[in-house]
């Protein structure tokens, strides 16, 4: 990992309609950014879920992905683990290394 | 802290469904964040009373009570049985004679949260921040609703000394302030959790259509909501909020009943069904049958029972036999919104004529701006986000400039016009000036709508026409137009071309009336459909995109052209779009339409009128002039009485009298090899359908809490949504003159039956693999009957699997 710096990479995995406030929080948290892939498909807790719906944005699986210094993802992770407590959706915290670390504040 | 506290908001209003404002009204399920939830848990029904009501007029019989309660009460068929006078009583008798007879539970309460002091000073401000004045904008607007508030409250004649002096040095930042808030208020994680819940249920309103602001428009939040919500009530000393019925639901524990309470219903039935008194052992055993069904599952029971009338006789009405129009001379595409199987109908009495339905955007979702627009339109399902934009070109430069010349002209006077409305001394002169043309103006449109109505036309000739086109071919690329066209031909079955195709979108026109877009085309985003249909007309007959098609095995014939067209449902005429853009190849068959088309619109408006009060005995004329009457809250009836959604070809449907309550989807499962059509219909037009179907049934279930209550006491708060008088929250659903006249319900409050002829299994994986629709299903928001083919028996879906429907013919 020479050259590399580390970071805290985040990747949340939530309905459609439940996104906003998660790109919301990634937002206020202090992320310089975070990339949504819609029309995730699997199978999890509620069972399984179909992949990309030609005309509903919706009701399919949405994952984010965000990259963050350490020292800002502990309040994100906080953040998200609450509005996770009572609701379907995912989250997975992993360390991560970048190149370009200005990129990701 | 700030995360912590914006975490805590959206969990809090994760169940708020968004409101659409106004101007492009689109319907949902306002209870929609509760489809987790089954459907007699989360929901409210109608009165026990009113059922009973429709028991006596026939509209609920035995034969249907005693199939739900088969199916709801699996536990019947060992239930045994008693004797009471001589006659032998099943379980199945006994509970039926319960419903029928028995001691009457209570309904629940519905109990809106009584408004106080801080949702009045709040709906004030919110409603100051979201519509401002033209000439007064509230001071420091830019800087969002927590701060232009903070600035303004401790102004506020309206609260107290102390109150005003306590808003002096709020928190800069909402998040901030709601922290600083709920401290004050003394609440905990857990009780700020719950408070957050409650208050945010106040006023649903203000609430959704908040949630829809901040997604679409991005300057307010719910945060900012709250934090003023809560600061108010501590400046105020006010006490927490209460629960409103919908948490007091969750909060309280359901009523369970005991074996006093069973044996105090079964000697009540028991007296009711003979006259003789019945021995202890007989009454225990009537007890302990009644055991099996509650009081608190009655309403579910008599629901069930309303809509299994209606499903039965259904699907009694559709043909056993059915045959294809042959060689169809015309083929008109419409949309699936109930009103168009009326259009339809009257359409197919021609023998050439072919109807099909398909969502009314046709597959083409855009944001369109028309001509020299200054805005644009999100003329797609409310479940996509527009990311095509389309607008419209010229064919004719000369023509184009003159009507623009035409429009600068009429804009200066409206500009001039409203500027003197608004500027603060000018409205006296302008009184003076001009008031008596406006009061004739007045007498002409209150006295002869008709009359007002033809010189709006003749005002609107005045300005040249002009020719355009969709600009689809550069808004959307080869592959995209042709997999929107293939997307198209595969879920509707469009199996075979006639010489001339119509896309049909549909409009309504009336005036006065601040539910105008809830009266349009619910696929095109609460907009007129005609954009989307010119948009696909030209997607189709593009020769590149047909030249894809054909590779795919999708031919079309280059004798088939494609019309755009828009069903004005006041009127019931259909519009021919573009009529510049037609060959002359095909001008004889449009024309040969048009007149097939005024007959049936004269019929359909007459049909139509049995139902629109007071209209039975108007002429065609006055009948249609209601789009112009700004005195007539029944333009037209919407989607009223919508009850069903069919799914698979018009042989199922052809030649049957629907009554406009079915939305109607044209499917043919040998067009969709891999089933991706059909799962689309079901994760799009059907969630559409539901949303519509329900807001409907909750505007009638509880005309006030879910719907917008009478229309003549509405105040418009711009084009944001309306107040039941001067203040509160904002309205949610449809006016009572969406559902009802008087006390009389037009609308029947059921869920939505859904009919789909296609392979079961297809269906079943389709449900298994999509969350939204085993929630709609398994948690009975919406009831599904299907078959594999014609010659199938239908089957009922259940979460165990096809039932064999014993009811269905």
């Amino acid at each position: 990992m020479d050259g590399l710096t580390k970071m805290t990479k985040i990747e949340i995995v939530i309905s459609g309609r439940d996104a906003p406030p998660i790109r919301e929080l990634i937002t206020s948290a202090g992320a310089t950014g975070y990339t949504s892939v819609s029309g995730v498909s699997g199978l999890g807790h509620h069972g399984p879920h179909s992949g990309a719906l030609l005309f509903n944005e919706s009701d399919t699986l949405t994952m984010l992905i965000t990259v963050l210094p350490p020292e800002k993802a502990s309040a994100l992770i906080s953040a998200v683990r609450t509005l996770l407590d009572d609701g379907p959706g995912v989250m997975f915290v992993a360390d991560t290394y970048v190149s370009r670390p200005e990129y990701f504040g | 802290m700030s995360l912590e506290v914006r975490a805590a908001v959206a969990k809090a209003t994760r169940a708020v469904i968004p409101i659409w404002p106004l101007s492009s009204f689109i319907a949902v399920n306002p209870l929609g964040g509760r489809e987790s939830e089954d459907f007699s848990v989360a929901a409210v029904m109608r009165s026990l009373s009113a059922f009973r009501a429709d028991y006596s007029a026939g509209r609920i019989t035995d034969v249907e009570l005693a199939a739900v309660l088969t199916n709801r009460v699996p536990e019947l068929d060992d239930a045994g049985r008693v004797t009471l006078n001589g006659r032998d009583w099943t379980a199945i008798d006994l509970l039926v004679a319960d419903l029928v007879r028995g001691e009457q539970a209570p309904s629940a309460p519905v109990l809106p949260a009584a408004p106080d002091r801080v949702d009045e000073l709040v709906a004030k401000w919110v409603a100051a921040y979201l519509d401002p004045h033209p000439a007064w904008p509230m001071p420091n607007r830019g800087l969002g609703l927590w701060a232009a508030w903070g600035a303004m409250a401790r102004h506020d004649p309206q609260l107290p000394a102390k109150a005003r002096r306590q808003l002096a040095n709020l928190p800069a930042s909402a998040d901030e302030g709601l922290a600083n808030a709920l401290t004050k208020l003394g609440l905990d994680d857990g009780a700020a959790d719950q408070i957050l819940k409650i208050e945010a249920r106040r006023m649903p309103g203000w609430v959704g259509y908040i949630k829809w602001r901040a997604a679409q428009v991005g300057d307010i939040d719910l945060t900012s909501y709250l934090a003023v919500c809560l600061t108010l009530r501590w400046a105020l000393g006010l006490p927490l909020p209460e629960p409103t019925t919908e948490s007091k639901t969750e909060l309280a524990a359901k009523p369970q009943t005991d074996l006093a309470t069973d044996a105090t219903r079964a000697a009540t039935l028991a007296a009711s069904l003979s006259p003789e008194p019945a021995a202890s052992a007989t009454l225990a055993s009537i007890a302990r049958i009644l055991a099996l069904h509650p009081p608190q599952d009655h309403a579910a029971t008599w629901q069930a029972a309303y809509e299994e009338h209606y499903r039965r006789r259904l699907l009694s009405s559709l043909p056993v036999t059915s045959e294809r129009v042959t060689d169809p001379k015309v083929q008109v595409v419409m949309c699936i919104d109930p009103r168009s199987e009326g259009m339809r109908r009257h359409l197919e009495v021609d023998p050439d004529i072919e109807t099909l339905g398909f969502a009314g955007f046709f597959g083409v979702p855009i944001r369109f701006a028309s001509y020299l627009a200054r805005g644009s339109v999100d003329a797609l399902p409310a479940l996509l986000s527009p990311r095509h934009a389309v607008t419209e070109t010229a064919t004719d430069t000369v023509q184009a400039k003159l009507r623009t010349n035409a429009f600068r002209v009429r804009d200066a006077f409206t500009a001039g016009g409203h500027a003197s409305e608004t500027l603060p001394p000018a409205p006296f002169a302008l009184a003076e000036t001009v008031g008596w043309f406006s009061g004739i103006a007045t007498l002409v449109r209150t006295l002869s709508p008709s009359l007002a109505g033809a010189i709006d036309a003749a005002q609107h000739r005045t300005t040249p026409l002009l020719k355009t086109e969709v600009t689809v071919a550069t808004a959307f690329t080869l592959e995209e137009r042709a997999a929107m066209a293939e997307t198209g031909i595969r879920m509707m079955g469009l199996d075979r071309c006639a010489p001339l195709v119509i896309l049909s979108g549909h409009g309504s026109t009336s005036a006065n009336n601040l539910y105008q877009s809830a009266l349009d085309c619910g696929a095109c985003g609460g907009n007129p459909g005609a954009a989307n249909a010119r948009a696909g007309a030209a997607i189709f007959n593009d020769p590149n995109v047909r030249d894809l098609l054909k590779k795919r095995g999708l031919p079309i014939p280059a004798t088939t052209y494609f019309v755009a067209a828009e069903h004005n449902t006041v009127s019931d005429h259909i519009e021919i779009l573009d009529p510049h853009l037609i060959p002359e190849s095909h001008a004889a068959a449009v024309r040969e339409f048009t007149a097939a088309q005024n007959t049936a619109a004269d019929l359909l408006v007459v049909e139509r009128a049995g139902l629109l009060p007071g209209a039975s005995e108007q002429p065609l004329a006055r009948l249609r002039a209601r789009a112009d009457d700004w005195a007539e809250v029944y333009p037209e009836l919407g989607l009223v009485r919508n009850a069903a959604l069919i799914i698979g070809p018009r042989e199922m449907t052809r030649g049957v009298d629907l009554e406009r309550r079915v939305f109607m989807h044209s499917y043919r499962p040998e067009c969709d090899p891999d089933g991706t059509a059909l799962e689309t219909i079901m994760t799009a037009p059907l969630v559409v359908a539901q949303w519509i179907n329900h807001q409907y049934y909750f505007s009638t279930v509880d005309k006030n809490l879910w719907g917008a209550g009478t229309k003549t006491i509405h105040n418009a708060i711009g084009s944001i949504g309306v107040l039941a008088g001067q203040t509160g929250d904002l309205k949610i659903g449809l006016p009572l003159q969406s559902v009802s006249v008087g006390n009389r319900d037009l609308h029947e409050a059921m869920r939505l039956t859904v009919l789909i002829e296609a392979p079961l299994e297809r269906v079943w994986a389709i449900i298994a693999r999509n969350l939204v629709l085993r929630q709609l299903f398994d948690n009975h928001w919406v009831m599904l009957t299907a078959r594999n083919d014609p010659n199938s028996d239908w089957q009922r879906y259940s979460t165990s699997g096809w039932i064999s429907d014993p009811l269905a013919p």
